[in-house]
């Protein structure tokens, strides 16, 4: 390892999946995502990631395949190129630098090399237009393509608003009430718009349009949960519309299978939607999928679709609405209020899910393990609706017990619950123990567990802080009631305040002894106890923001951040300030295993990180400019094993993973090892050749296909195309008749036999193979090259004849091969 | 039959893979116990699967021989490969399949290698190499580039049941009966170990370097290898050996059935054990910790076993132990990661290792395991079990709360912790003086009385009978009330106050008829409570009863407000037909939420109906005054209390 390697921001957990449609690969087998800067590919088989093609510099905003070679791949991004892909091998073909912002891609397969992207229109904000960009051909990799001409003008900035029609003759686009249709031929513009007061107090802008594979039908979705479908949009004034109302809410996206005769559609409400027929307004519906549907995609064999989901969730559906997949990144809740705890058992990183859920995500295997229901209740969409959501979450030392505090949403009067969780090992769930209505009578702002491995159950006491100025302390007592079936249950022991301040932050020492709560600008002492004050400090001016012990060897300190920019050290055993520094400190972190503290500053729009031991005041280690966002939260995650790690400077890093979670809800790590080295474990690949077995029946086929070809190689003659064809003419038929009508196999088999040892025959047999080419060829195709694919037939058993060493038949398996030769299967010719 | 087969995929155990009775192939998440996916070769049922082996964890990048401008490219660009776990699984037929768990699909198939049942497929560490050993008696190394084979030699008189390949990756060991070691590049048998009576089932190197570095001129010499065979209770541990004397085994293990899954932790430095764990037919799993330094007699025992049952307690009470299926060490050595129960849905389970113990059973209750992982297939959502019999507490409940302590008066007596039993006998040891008083109460007149309860109080009290107390306590009358508590003897005060606060903490409804008490008890006695000297512990749990009931009170009557304005806008729009618009859709929603309010408050209110004067409504004022009144001496009734707690606390 070389020594100076810069310590890195990787980024894990996944990005978001949602920067653009999902794209299915031609044969339904992988599914390709946008993801962050990242293009993704999936196996629908299995859920894994097959390929992760990075190159782009900024967000992936369109993904299409090419539609002249499906195994290539086009992606756009916001750093102004478009780059294609090879995504079987996850090779990068080539880049074209468009120059500009590119916030959609779309392509035609009409439109030969120039594929269409959303630009934003020079000198204007929030307008963009649509224009065509022609790839430039050339030998390099890297290359310019600036040949730009605009399609239209005005339109939204994501591929929702875009559509192109049957065959690529018209784009449709909507923007606001308006829906425009460009007619590429006829370089014809027709714009409708959707007045305002036709409906009463809806809101019916359009918010999406997909357009209609084989008829020119436009569907659009409304702000309303309409969908409107149009027609006849040639004709400015003769158009028509029909509707299809079945959201509440806004309809997200649209999609047309194949062939047009399905519509699905989907919303907020997490329900799919798949329209039959407009006409009889038939639908399914596949509901509860969990989070609003963002974005729905189809498989261009009709399969499968699949929707990504605000919540960074990718279900990838059957064509008879059923869930097949689901590929679950990180989620991305509005508001992580539960911090990054990091569960004992299972060492997986939990924080905020969906609603009400409590999401455990590994970051060994960067996967979701699963979520917890803790509120279970149904979580219901309607705009205003208060939703109680999990604000504070803590394990204890061993992850036996799991403490969690959800509240409702309103903002004077909150409805409280603290519920306890035990570990029940039997079942290898969670299962409740106690549940305390309204434990404080405002919102809690903290909580901990006494953290005592050796002491056992006995130890462990809560601490839950409230802003109605009390700090409360909850304690497991045997119930005294015999009915019940536990034999714990947790109450309130201790009730503790300081001149009616709020309490705000709260936290044990190593060893439990004791427990430190701030009020506002002072932070308070306490003996666990005997529950006395012991001591006070404080730096004033400005609030508490976070508090926290040292370990170990310096397990004599604490720490305080405040608002108003100061980072404090006191000392326990002489009760005064050891040293202070001007720091914005947003996070303060412990390290569990080691006495090395992290605390991450914003200041002047860039986060920074600081690596302190509390006896030293100088850090060990500090990296300016981490990232841009502000970064919200962090986590120590003990390793597995230590990593070695021969620079001296990070070996804090050694024992446990520093991980941040910045204000956009990307989850990051830090990591001393350069970009290949990290990359090499999953980078293994064993090269296996594709090599399956084929079928019986294809391998019949095949060898019979095979055999032809080498004949006509061996003859050194020009292949004639159709001759192939109709060389296996009973096979053809036999392949191409509709079951129902064929007769039994046993009759068939002969005539199957029959048809593969045509080749093989000798003179005698040559009329009546004659007579089957000619029967076969008048009944397929009735072309004017009769002639000369019988004589070619004639030639090339003549050649055959001559220059065949193959077996030879034996009298009798002659004989009887012309005897089934003779027989009569004119009967395929009737159909 | 031989255990189903199954493995773990390396780096971290992140997939383990099992093939059941059936043929079929399925993977599982170590981590959620979840099944990843299932394949279904297309012969599942005529070639079963008879062994199973992960690609290998740090495979190089083979030397790219066919298709090198394919892998130039991919070189020019660096890029980032997911890697393609291939799974090979050697069938009953002969043939062995490739499956990539990646793409879930089969790879390719190795085809006319062996004629007969395939019984072990290893692969090669660094080259794509497979070896694979049949019944035919043939070893076959494989080119799994070209799926072609590349060498094949007979490895021993009867079917070669087991491979294992150096650390090195210069040796093949393989084993019949005899296990034969053999060099990879020319072919040949380098060593012979003998000892095992039946054919052996497991083979694995337990150390990775020589222990003694002096002489690693063929970098095989002085390493440790472990066997175990077919019905055989003893795993054997070779030692490779410069001076051919390898007629016994080193060492052994003994188990106490035949090993079906072996699982063991390498060790690289001389002195750390190698940590070895054994699963046995019986279900059992042995766990030993070892250092491997020469010989040893004896058979070790394990230092640790470890049995999973049933909890048994429901339904039928006897225990049932269920089968560990598989084992494997996580990457920190210290915990395993278990695969119990049925082979078709087992149970991955993480335990962390406590060898102090030498033996642990583990309870699991396998059904609900099962039933509660069946929601979580598909959308990972899991439900944390919630019981009927779980604790609730709310405000007034004791343990909600205590009193609190700010550190202005934090001198005062520090722990009186809730103990609800503690009070209550003293009480009774009081009581037993009671008989005497009551027996005074009811001789002296000698008239029959009826406008008091005392005596029925004081009896009641005393045999602790909900009967009469129901009787004497449910009493409506303001009169009767106070003649009984104001005839009562002074040490039923406190018995009563005690019974009064239990049944105030119950029914809400209740609570109107014994504030009357409360009241009655506070004015008649103040002065004999105020003598007491632990007044504030006694009446400390009534007094938070109150104050958290009486923190409600503004929510409730604001609730109580609007409910009365819905209720009389609905009436009025039923009685006018044409009021266009009821407003009923948000907050009907939200009223519907917050039901149990909602119920607590109409049951306190249920039999005043004119009650709901008391915010807004001022029409119907007369009607209620009477009502009001009463509320209103609820209120003064707390208020009457609290003067008296801090007086006490001075």
């Amino acid at each position: 390892m070389v020594a100076p390697d810069a310590l890195r921001v990787v980024r894990c957990g996944g990005s978001t999946l949602r920067g653009a449609r999902a794209v299915f690969s031609a044969d339904s087998k992988y599914l390709l995502c946008a993801s962050g800067d990242f293009v993704k590919v999936y196996s629908v088989n299995t859920e894994e990631t097959l390929r992760l093609m990075g190159g782009h510099a900024d967000l992936v905003t369109g993904i299409q395949l090419n539609p002249h070679n499906h195994m290539q791949l086009y992606s756009s991004s916001l750093d102004g190129t478009i780059k294609l892909w090879d995504y079987m091998d996850g090779i990068l073909i080539k880049t074209f630098t468009v120059g500009s912002q590119l916030l959609a891609l779309s392509t035609l397969a009409s439109a030969e090399d120039s594929v269409f992207v959303v630009i934003p229109k020079k000198g204007e904000r929030d307008t963009f237009q649509l224009v065509s960009v022609k790839l430039t051909k050339g030998a390099g990799q890297d290359l310019e393509s600036k040949e730009l001409s605009v399609v239209l003008d005005g339109v939204g900035a994501s591929m929702k608003h875009i559509a192109f029609g049957r065959e690529g003759a018209y784009v449709v686009s909507v923007k606001g009430m308006n829906l425009q249709v460009y007619f590429f031929k006829r370089k014809l513009l027709n714009r409708f718009s959707l007045s305002t007061l036709k409906t009463k107090g809806g809101d019916n802008r359009f918010s999406c349009v997909v357009c209609h594979p084989t008829e020119d039908c436009i569907a659009t979705g409304h702000a309303d949960g309409k969908i409107r479908l149009w027609r006849n949009f040639h004709h400015k004034k003769e158009y028509t519309y029909s509707t299809l109302h079945w959201h509440h809410d806004i309809v997200m996206d649209l999609a047309f299978s194949m062939e047009g005769t399905r519509l699905l559609s989907g919303g907020v409400e997490s329900v799919l939607v798949q329209w039959h027929n407009e006409s009889s307004c038939q639908k399914d519906f596949l509901p509860r999928l969990g989070s609003p549907i963002e974005y729905i995609s189809m498989s261009s064999d009709g399969a499968l679709c699949c929707t990504l989901h605000t919540d960074n969730r990718i279900t990838i559906i059957n064509s008879n609405l059923r869930f097949s997949r689901s590929i679950q990144g990180l989620i991305k809740s509005r508001d992580v209020k539960t911090g990054l705890v990091v569960d004992p058992r299972t060492k997986a990183l939990v924080l905020n899910g969906e609603p009400g859920h409590l999401q455990f995500y590994s970051l060994q295997s960067d996967q979701q393990l699963f979520s917890l229901d803790i509120v279970q209740r149904q979580y219901i969409h309607e705009a205003g609706l208060k939703q109680s959501d999990l604000v504070k979450v803590a394990f204890s030392a061993r992850g036996t017990w799991l403490a969690t505090v959800e509240e409702s949403e309103e903002v004077t009067d909150p409805e409280l619950q603290l519920k306890l969780w035990f570990y029940h090992e039997e079942a290898q769930s969670f299962q409740l123990n106690t549940r305390i209505n309204t434990p404080h009578d405002n919102h809690i702002t903290d909580m901990c567990f006494r953290d005592m491995d050796e002491l056992g159950e006995d130890s462990l006491i809560l601490v839950t802080t409230g802003r109605d100025c009390v700090f409360k302390v909850w304690v497991m007592v045997e119930d005294t009631d015999p009915e019940a079936q536990q034999n714990v249950s947790w109450t309130c022991d201790f009730v503790g305040s300081y001149h009616n301040y709020q309490a705000t932050n709260c936290c044990f020492s190593e060893d439990g002894s004791l427990l430190a709560v701030s009020f506002e600008e002072t932070v308070t002492v306490w003996d666990s106890l005997t529950w006395d004050l012991k001591c006070t400090f404080c730096h004033p001016p400005g609030n508490i923001r976070k508090i926290c012990f040292g370990r170990l060897t310096c397990s004599k300190y604490l720490i305080g951040a405040t608002d108003y920019g100061f980072l404090c050290c006191w000392n326990l055993l002489t009760c005064a300030l050891e040293w202070s520094a001007h720091l914005n400190v947003v996070v303060l972190q412990p390290d569990p295993v080691s006495e090395h503290i992290a605390a991450v500053s914003w200041l002047s729009k860039e986060s920074s990180l600081f690596v302190f031991k509390p006896n030293e005041p100088r850090p060990i280690y500090i990296q300016r400019n981490l990232c841009k966002d502000k970064i919200l939260l962090a986590a120590f995650v003990p390793r597995d094993e230590p990593e070695m790690t021969s620079s001296k400077k990070y070996l804090w890093l050694r024992k446990s993973q520093l991980f941040f979670l910045t204000d956009t809800q990307e989850l990051m790590t830090l990591s001393t090892k350069s970009l290949e080295e990290r990359l090499t474990p999953s980078n293994k690949q064993l090269a296996v050749e594709e090599s399956l077995p084929v079928t019986p029946f294809s391998l019949l086929l095949g060898k019979h296909r095979h055999q032809q070809a080498q004949e006509d190689v061996d003859l050194g003659k020009p292949v004639v195309h159709n001759k192939q064809e109709q060389a296996s003419p009973a096979v053809k038929e036999l392949l191409h008749t509709p079951a129902h009508v064929l007769p039994s196999a046993s009759f068939l088999c002969t005539i199957f036999i029959n048809s593969l040892l045509i080749s093989k025959e000798n003179k005698s047999a040559e009329e009546v193979a004659d007579e089957v080419e000619m029967e076969s060829e008048k009944a397929e195709d009735e072309s004017d090259e009769e002639d000369v694919t019988a004589m070619e037939q004639e030639d090339t058993s003549h050649m055959e004849l001559l220059g065949e060493t193959t077996c030879k038949l034996s009298k009798s398996q002659e004989k009887e091969l012309r005897k089934i030769r003779k027989m009569d299967y004119s009967w395929i010719s009737a159909f | 039959m031989a255990a189903p087969p199954c493995a773990f995929s390396p780096r971290g155990c992140r997939l383990f893979a099992s093939s059941g009775p059936d043929g079929r192939l399925r993977v599982w998440d170590t981590a959620g116990s979840r099944l990843q996916h299932e394949y279904v070769p297309s012969a599942h049922l005529s070639a079963a699967c008879t062994c199973l082996a992960w690609g290998p964890a740090g495979a190089r990048q083979p030397p790219s021989k066919d298709g090198p401008q394919r892998k130039k490219r991919k070189s020019e660009v660096g890029e980032v490969d997911k890697q393609l776990d291939i799974l090979a699984i050697g069938t009953a037929v002969g043939s062995i399949l490739l499956y990539s768990t990646v793409k879930g699909e089969l790879q390719s198939k190795l085809d006319g290698g062996h004629d007969s049942r395939v019984n072990c497929v290893r692969w090669h560490q660094d080259s794509c190499c497979l070896y694979s050993c049949s019944d035919d008696k043939h070893i076959v190394e494989w080119n799994t580039q070209t799926c072609k084979v590349k060498c094949k030699w007979k490895g021993d008189n009867s079917s070669v049941t087991c491979l294992c390949i150096s650390p090195d990756g210069k040796m093949l060991l393989s084993a019949g009966r005899t296990i034969k070691l053999w060099d990879l590049e020319t072919k040949e048998v380098y060593r012979h170990f003998t000892g095992h009576a039946t054919s052996v089932s497991s083979l694995m190197f337990t150390t990775v370097k020589p222990m003694n570095e002096s002489k690693p001129f063929d970098g095989i010499t002085g390493l440790y290898f472990l066997s175990g065979a077919i019905h055989d209770r003893l795993l054997s541990v070779w030692q490779i050996r410069s001076d051919r004397k390898e007629k016994n085994a080193v060492m052994s293990f003994s188990v106490t059935d035949e090993p079906t899954f072996v699982d063991l932790t390498v060790s690289e430095v001389k002195e750390e054990p190698v940590k070895l764990a054994v699963v046995c037919r019986d279900g059992q799993l042995h766990l030993f910790e070892h250092i491997l330094n020469g010989y040893c007699k004896k058979p070790l025992t394990s230092n640790c076993t470890i049995q999973i049952a049933t909890p048994g307690n429901d339904g039928d009470s006897t225990p049932k132990p269920v089968p560990i299926l598989a084992a494997a060490f996580c990457t920190d050595k210290q915990s395993l990661l278990l695969v119990y129960g049925n082979t078709l849905q087992p149970i991955i389970e993480k335990v962390s290792l406590n060898t102090s113990e030498s033996h642990i059973c583990l309870v699991r209750d396998i059904q609900k395991v099962l039933s509660l992982k069946t929601d979580a297939a598909l959308t990972k959502v899991k439900t944390p079990v919630v019981n009927s019999d779980t604790k609730v507490l709310v405000p007034g409940i004791p343990g909600h709360s205590t009193a609190v302590k700010t550190p202005a008066s934090g001198k005062e007596k520090k722990k009186k912790k809730r103990k609800p039993g503690e009070t209550e006998e003293s009480i009774e040891e009081r009581l037993g003086a009671l008989d005497i008083d009551v027996s005074k109460v009811k001789t002296p007149g000698g008239l029959p009385q009826t406008d008091s309860f005392a005596v029925l109080l004081v009896q009641g009290l005393e045999s602790n009978d909900a009967e009469i107390l129901n009787k004497v306590l449910n009493t409506r009358k303001e009169n009767i009330v106070k003649n009984t508590v104001a005839r009562m003897p002074i040490h039923a005060v406190i018995p009563l106050l005690h019974e009064l606060t239990k049944r105030l903490q119950g029914n809400p409804y209740s609570a109107s008829v014994m504030v009357r008490w409360l009241k009655s008890v506070f004015t008649l006695h103040a002065s004999y409570l105020s003598t007491l000297p632990d007044l504030i512990p006694r009446l400390g749990m009534l007094y938070q009863l109150m104050e958290s009931r009486v923190k409600t009170l503004q929510k409730l009557c604001r609730l109580h407000g609007r409910l009365f304005i819905l209720v009389t806008q609905v009436a009025a729009s039923q009685t006018v037909q044409d009021v266009p618009e009821v407003n009923q859709t948000a907050k009907l929603v939200y009223e519907d939420d917050s039901s149990e309010e909602e119920g607590s408050d109409d049951e306190m209110i249920a039999d005043k109906d004119s009650d709901e004067n008391w915010d807004e409504d001022e029409e119907k004022e007369e009607q209620s005054d009477e009502q009001d009144m009463t509320v209103e001496k609820e209120i003064n009734g707390d208020s009457d209390l609290e003067p008296e707690n801090e007086s006490e606390e001075e």
